[in-house]
């Protein structure tokens, strides 16, 4: 039984996940991977079947989740962006050497040309760096087929597998065919005899490392038949892996003169030697298509036998996304012309924040308050989320955006070394994500710096997904060791500014660690009634609480 | 249509106007009429207010390539005037352009209106609709997108019906009121453009 459906690329892997049998989900939203998280939650949800889908803390504890899942038996997925798997990368690194039970694929989106990121790093490099295998799908039916296939590679290596997508693909919507659903089974818990596999003592640790470099042979077995190489007329070639696979696929389609080029088409990773050493055979030039770090160019022109071209030649940019544009100039095509552009002078239309938006009023408060306090080189280090925003001109009102959680730990390095009152300004999922142990540092540290967390009370930017430290961000605060007197709850709207104002000028006066929060609902969460039953339950428990404790005797 | 040659339709709009809704509509009545077809779009923070746009890609050939190149787009739907300048040279030379002359303006440095138009007007196959105008008359104050989509109607490959499955299905939670006021909103729309070929 197959079923046709429209699906975005991340979506079709989180089919594949349940099709495939998962019996828990797990990620922390990103931008592209968010929606494969989503797409099997809803699935899940819709099941009943005593599956799980639960959002993670953070990336590190989701792929943690997943490991103990797959410990227990049964499969699972775990979803991140590639700036995550920075995040989760201690997890990663090791269950290679622990391996799996159940099967366990990682889903990471990547983004070349950082289109919602801060960097275009390549996850790749990070499945070779764990000795583990990658496969890198190039349309939406390979989204699905290729999960399906990773999570029959992962119990057959009992390894975690890797699958690898891009923005483009992961935002492309297309015609998925589906295969019947099976139903989650599990292969039981690890037997007695591999408890040792799992506990990475060094003298365990040693032995499955060899165990894990002895594998490799066996799992570029695995990977080779998703890679082919095709035989061409010409001793002018190809390698093409990902949206180069797509891009060029379409242009043989337009141009079917360049049937002639002997291609590389890869799909999965490790890269047998032997086929590069095919390949390489028949060409004396070739050109590499491939997203973000130029993984297959290095290897193939470390052979030095062919003229190898691709993004360290110049012959395609070094950075940024590849397009179908970009391969018809390498490969000497006429590119298509189109209506002249316009002359007019065109300025950019960036996003901005929602009307209404509570972190306006907030970030109102804290310059005017900068103001006040007379600190004209305050420094206010900012984090990830929609109100990383307010770096933008005119307001400019955070100097410094790194990555999850770097507001608190740089404003805290900042008055270590004298630059205070220094300001960290954190969203609420962000300050659950990776920022309390900064902000128990910062509490230890004891210097001068206000830790400004604006909580909307959802994960906003990434389409208000549920926070893990809703309705307890005040106890979080506290128990990592913030003074009680040093914690100010405010509201961020326009008729309480003078108010916020005197409350962060407090803040920042005060000569120690000091929070301040500014608690407003997200308002496209409120358009969208996201934490509507959440309230109305939250109410009617404490009524319930509250009615309890007065017939109490 | 051709043979072999990918076909595109660019969409292009401001965050919050509903870009992505419209490029999902025409896909799914894409692929409805039996072709193959392909939607990319970008998500994230430019949904806070910032240009938006999406490509639709069809052919009669299996595709695999979600983007167009320049010059590679049969079609531009704009949701807003300056939006849709961004975008002219994406359109092949025999393409058209479907906008709606209603600016959003928000934002720092948009050029005087009258220079935006002109500079539409001047593109051979632009067709503008006063779609604030549009709405006032049907009373209905979302119909700019569906209006837009009836014009963009008249140069695709996709027969009525299939038109009016694909809108009423994507309006079918919301209520036999509202699937009305969009179908009639695509009509309106659709009637705008008298001779496709010529035009």
């Amino acid at each position: 039984m197959t079923q046709s459906t429209l699906a975005l690329g991340v979506e079709a892997v989180g089919c594949a996940a349940f099709d495939a049998g998962i019996k828990g989900a797990f990620g922390y939203p990103g931008t592209p991977s968010t929606e494969g998280f989503e797409a099997v939650e809803l699935l899940i949800h819709g099941a009943r079947d005593g599956r799980v889908a639960q959002w993670a803390a953070n990336e590190k504890v989701a792929y943690d989740l997943a490991l103990g899942l797959s410990y227990t038996g049964h499969r699972a997925l775990v979803t991140m962006k590639h700036v995550g798997l920075n995040v989760a990368m201690d997890a990663f690194a090791n269950s290679a050497l622990t391996g799996v039970r159940g099967g366990l694929v990682l889903l990471v989106a990547d983004d070349p040309g950082m289109h919602s990121s801060q960097n275009e790093q390549d996850s790749r490099r990070l499945a070779e760096f764990a000795w583990l295998p990658c496969l890198e799908p190039s349309t939406v039916q390979e989204c699905y087929d290729f999960t399906f296939r990773a999570f029959e590679l992962s119990e057959t290596l009992q390894v975690p597998v890797m699958l690898r997508i891009v923005t483009r693909l992961a935002h492309c919507r297309a015609t998925l065919a589906r295969r019947a659903t099976q139903p989650p089974a599990t292969l039981g818990l690890a037997p007695e005899s591999t408890i040792q596999d799992w506990v990475l003592i060094p003298s365990n640790a040693r032995r499955r490392y060899v165990d894990l470099l002895d594998k490799q042979p066996r799992l570029m077995a695995e990977t080779t038949p998703l890679n082919r190489l095709v035989p061409g007329t010409v001793r002018r070639g190809v390698a093409l892996a990902g949206m180069g696979r797509a891009y060029f696929g379409q242009l043989l389609h337009e141009n079917p003169g360049l049937s002639a080029l002997p291609r590389l088409e890869i799909a999965a990773y490790p890269v047998d030697p032997a086929l590069e050493q095919a390949f390489l055979s028949q060409v004396d030039e070739v050109v590499v298509f491939e997203e973000d770090y130029p993984v297959l160019e290095e290897r193939l022109g470390l052979r030095g036998t062919a003229a190898v071209r691709g993004r360290l030649d110049g012959a395609l940019p070094r950075t940024g996304e590849l397009s179908p544009r970009l391969l018809k100039r390498a490969l000497d095509l006429e590119p298509p012309t189109g209506k002249a552009a316009i002359s007019l002078d065109l300025p950019v239309r960036a996003p901005r924040f929602c009307d209404g938006c509570g972190h306006v009023d907030a970030y109102g408060a804290v310059q005017q308050a900068l103001a006040n306090v007379g600190a004209p080189d305050a420094r206010v280090f900012g984090d990830i989320g929609c109100y990383t925003l307010a770096a933008q001109e005119p307001m400019a009102a955070i100097h410094a955006v790194v990555e999850m959680g770097a507001s608190i730990s740089m404003a805290v390095g900042a008055a270590l070394a004298g630059q205070t009152p220094a300001v960290a300004v954190i969203g609420d999922s962000t300050f659950g994500h990776s920022g309390l142990p900064a902000l128990l540092t910062a509490a230890d540290a004891g210097v001068n710096v206000t830790v400004v967390i604006l909580d909307n009370r959802v994960v906003g930017m990434t389409g208000q997904q549920p926070s893990q430290a809703l309705d307890q961000v005040e106890r979080m605060v506290r128990g990592m060791g913030i003074a009680d007197d040093q914690l100010q709850v405010l509201l961020p709207v326009p008729k309480q500014h003078e108010a916020n104002v005197a409350a962060m000028v407090a803040a920042l006066r005060h000569p120690g660690p000091s929070v301040v929060v500014f608690r407003r609902e997200c308002i496209q969460s409120i358009r969208r009634g996201v934490l509507k039953e959440h309230d109305r339950e939250e109410k009617a428990r404490q009524e319930t609480a509250c009615c309890g404790a007065e017939v109490r005797p | 249509m051709s043979e072999s040659r990918i076909h595109g339709i660019v969409l292009s709009g401001v965050g919050g106007q509903g870009v992505l809704s419209l490029a999902q509509i025409l896909l799914e009545a894409l692929r409805r009429s039996g072709l193959h077809a392909l939607q990319s779009e970008i998500h994230g923070m430019s949904q806070r207010g910032g240009s938006v746009h999406a490509q639709v890609c069809y052919s009669k050939v299996p595709l695999t390539s979600p983007i167009l190149d320049e010059g590679g787009a049969d079609l531009l739907i704009a949701l807003e005037p300056l939006e849709a300048l961004r975008y002219v040279s994406m359109v092949r030379m025999d393409g058209h352009l479907v906008v709606s002359e209603e600016p959003q303006m928000d934002m720092a440095g948009y050029p005087p209106l009258d220079d935006v138009y002109a500079a539409l007007k001047a593109v051979r196959g632009a067709h503008l609709v006063d779609t604030e105008d549009l709405a006032r008359r049907l009373n209905h104050r979302q119909a700019g997108g569906m209006a837009l989509l009836g014009m963009a109607s008249r140069f695709l490959p996709i027969e009525d019906d299939t038109w009016r499955e694909v809108i009423a299905q994507r309006f079918e939670t919301k209520g036999a009121r509202v699937t009305e006021k969009n179908l009639e909103a695509f009509e309106a729309g659709r009637g705008l453009i008298h001779d496709p070929v010529g035009a």
